[in-house]
C-alpha cells in the first residue's frame, strides 16, 4: 500500500501558507520516511516562483497539484503574540483530498503541523480506514483552551481536529469525504442543527459532524490519532536550532516564559513565527 | 430463576409516574427479549390500570399502599415477585436489549447497585453539583435507578433493612453520619450508599462494571458551559416512530434516564403503543 503525506496551501495576502507548507512536507517527509504531495493554485505557485521557494518545493514534494484557488469570504483573526490581523481563510477545498490524494494511504497534515518524531508512523497499519486527531493538548496547560475547542458548541458534539487525518482511499472514506463537502454546501443548515457559529468555514466542525453521523450519531471511542501538541497563537516560536525556543503566554497577555520543545511533533498557530524562523527550519530539514 | 423488572409507583399531585411506568414497561417489552421483559408494577390503586390501553406489559401488577411516595422503593425486594430483580426508577426508557448486562449479574451478583451515569453525549458524569452529601460525607457513588438483587440472600436482606432503617430514621442517620453535608432529604439514594457504607460491602455491590449504562439528564451534569434549570430549553427530545430517541444530536442507545417526567406526551406513548402492538 502506498504512503504518503498530503498538504495544502492556498496562500492570502498576509499568510505564505506555501513557505508553511514546504517546511512542513519537508520535516514530515524527513521523519516519516515517506513522501508528501502539495496541493496549491496557480496564483500561490506564481508566488512561489516569485519568492524563490519553487524549486525546493519541487525537491521536497514529489506532486505539486495545481488546483482552482477555492473563493472564500473566510476570515479569521489571526495573533502573532499580542498583536493580532484579521485575515482571508482559504480552506474550503479540504474534502477533495480523496480525489487528490496519489497514495493509498494518506496522512492529511495542516501547514503549520510540523513533525519532529516518527510518532505517526505506528498508524500507517492501523486497521482503522480514517482516523482523525481526537483533541489539541496545549503546551502550557489545557485550563487554556475554551470550550469551543473540545465541542463544535454549547450542546454539540465533540469536536475532532483536522489538523491531522489518516485515511485509506477505499469507497467507505469517499463516502466520508463526500459528506464533508456536503455539509461544506448545506453550513447554515448544519449549524442550525448542530447550534455552531456559521461564522466561518471549519474543517474540524465539517469533519466532526461527518465522523458522528457516518458512527450513527453516536460518539465513536475508538482509537484516532493523538491529541495534538499545540503552541497557540498567542505564544511565539523564538527560535529554531536542535531545540525549539518558544515563548508561552500563560495568561494569554503580553508576559511570557520560555520553553524548549526537542523532538516533538507540533501544531505551531502562530504562523507568522514560522515565517520568521524559515531560515533555520530549512536547515532541519 | 425468574427474572424480572420492578417498577414502583405512588400518587402524586401533579405527576402521573404510572404514565411513566407504562411507557417504560412498554419500552422493555419493545427491547427485551423473551425472558428478560418481564414486567412487575407496584402501584397503590390497581383501578388506576383501566385508564391504559395495553395494561398487558405489566406482567404482574401488586396493590400496595403501607408507604407514600419513593419511600416504597426501600422495600423492593418484598415487593418483587421475582427470584432475581432489578428495580428501576419510572422515568426511564430502554433503547435496546440489555439482558447480557442481566446474565452477568444473574452469574455473579446478589445485590449490584449502578455506581455510574453518563451524559447524553455518552460521557461519564463526575456530579459534583447534586452529590455533594455523597462527596463530602465520603458515600459510595450508588444510583438506586438500577438496582439488581435476588432474593433469600443474607446479604440483600441486611442492605434493604438497613436502607429502610435510615428511611425512617432520617435525622438519626443524617446526624451520625451525614454530618459534613446535610442532605435535604435522605432519599432512597443517599439511604442506599449509607447501608453499603455502614455494612461495609460497597466493594461486593458496587465494584466497577462497564454497565449498567444510564444516560442521567439531570441539567446541570450534562458538562455544559453554563448552568441550565431544565435540559430540554437547549436540546431536543426526538422519538421516531422505531421508538428510537435522539437527545439533541445523538442517538442514545444506553438506558434513559429522561428525569423531565413531561416529556412522557400522549404522542410519545402512542408511538411507543404502535411499535409493542405490532411485535
Amino acid at each position: 500500500m502506498t504512503q504518503g503525506i498530503l498538504i495544502y496551501a492556498h496562500n492570502s495576502r498576509s499568510v505564505d501558507y506555501a513557505l508553511m507548507a514546504a517546511i512542513s512536507g519537508g520535516l514530515a517527509k524527513k521523519h516519516l520516511n515517506v513522501p508528501a504531495t502539495l496541493v496549491t493554485d496557480k496564483f500561490t505557485v506564481d508566488w512561489m516562483k516569485a519568492s524563490q521557494i519553487y524549486e525546493m518545493a519541487n525537491e521536497i514534494f514529489e506532486n505539486i497539484i495545481v488546483v482552482e484557488k477555492p473563493q472564500t469570504n473566510n476570515n479569521r483573526k489571526l495573533y502573532d503574540g499580542t498583536d493580532n490581523a484579521v485575515v482571508p481563510f482559504i480552506n474550503s477545498n479540504r474534502s477533495s483530498a480523496w480525489e487528490l490524494t496519489p497514495y493509498e494511504r494518506t496522512l492529511l497534515i495542516d501547514s503549520d503541523f510540523l513533525i519532529f518524531s516518527d510518532r505517526l508512523s505506528e498508524y500507517w497499519k492501523v486497521d482503522s480506514d480514517l482516523l482523525i486527531s481526537e483533541s489539541i493538548n496545549d503546551i502550557y496547560d489545557n485550563s487554556r483552551l475554551r470550550y469551543h475547542d473540545r465541542y463544535i458548541s454549547d450542546v454539540g458534539i465533540k469536536l475532532y481536529w483536522a489538523t491531522t487525518v489518516m485515511f485509506t482511499k477505499n469507497t467507505k472514506t469517499k463516502i466520508f469525504f463526500d459528506l464533508v463537502t456536503f455539509i461544506r454546501d448545506n453550513y447554515q443548515y448544519y449549524a442550525d442543527t448542530y447550534r455552531f457559529d456559521s461564522k466561518q468555514f471549519r474543517n474540524d466542525i465539517a469533519f466532526s459532524i461527518a465522523k458522528h453521523i457516518l458512527n450513527g450519531f453516536e460518539q465513536n471511542n475508538a482509537e484516532d490519532l493523538p491529541p495534538i501538541l499545540t503552541l497557540l497563537d498567542r505564544d511565539i516560536l523564538y527560535s529554531v536550532d536542535k531545540k525549539l525556543t518558544v515563548l508561552i503566554s500563560p495568561m494569554l497577555d503580553s508576559n511570557f516564559c520560555a520553553a524548549s520543545i526537542v523532538d516533538t511533533d507540533i501544531h505551531i498557530m502562530n504562523k507568522q513565527s514560522i515565517i520568521r524562523n524559515k531560515d533555520a527550519l530549512m536547515e532541519l530539514i | 430463576m425468574k427474572f424480572g423488572y420492578l417498577l414502583i409507583v405512588a400518587e402524586h399531585d401533579s405527576i402521573d409516574y404510572l404514565n411513566l411506568a407504562y411507557a417504560l414497561a412498554i419500552s422493555i417489552k419493545n427491547t427485551q427479549k423473551p425472558g428478560y421483559d418481564q414486567v412487575a408494577l407496584v402501584v397503590d390503586n390497581k383501578e388506576k390500570l383501566n385508564s391504559l390501553k395495553s395494561s398487558w406489559v405489566f406482567d404482574h401488577v401488586i396493590e400496595w399502599k403501607e408507604e407514600i411516595f419513593w419511600d416504597g422503593r426501600s422495600w423492593m425486594d418484598q415487593l418483587s415477585p421475582f427470584d432475581a430483580t432489578v428495580c428501576l426508577d419510572v422515568d426511564m426508557l430502554f433503547m435496546r436489549d440489555y439482558s447480557h448486562w442481566v446474565d452477568y449479574f444473574l452469574e455473579n451478583c446478589d445485590l449490584y447497585v449502578a455506581n455510574k451515569s453518563y451524559t447524553y453525549r455518552g460521557e461519564l458524569i463526575y456530579d459534583a453539583y447534586y452529590r455533594k452529601s455523597f462527596i463530602k460525607n465520603h458515600l459510595p457513588n450508588l444510583y438506586s435507578f438500577y438496582t439488581f438483587f435476588k432474593k433469600n440472600s443474607n446479604l440483600v436482606n441486611e442492605f434493604f433493612d438497613l436502607g429502610r432503617h435510615i428511611i425512617k430514621n432520617p435525622i438519626e442517620f443524617t446526624n451520625t453520619f451525614l454530618t459534613e453535608h446535610k442532605p435535604k432529604i435522605l432519599g432512597t439514594d443517599e439511604a442506599f450508599a449509607l447501608s453499603a457504607k455502614i455494612l461495609d460491602i460497597t466493594d461486593q455491590i458496587a465494584y466497577p462494571l462497564e454497565f449498567p449504562r444510564v444516560v442521567h439528564m439531570k441539567p446541570m451534569i450534562q458538562n455544559w458551559p453554563w448552568p441550565a434549570d431544565c435540559w430540554s430549553d437547549h436540546i431536543g427530545f426526538y422519538l421516531n416512530k422505531k421508538g428510537q430517541l435522539k437527545l439533541g444530536n445523538y442517538q442514545q442507545q444506553d438506558i434513559v434516564h429522561y428525569v423531565e417526567k413531561d416529556k412522557i406526551s400522549t404522542e410519545m406513548i402512542n408511538i411507543l403503543e404502535e411499535i409493542v402492538w405490532k411485535k
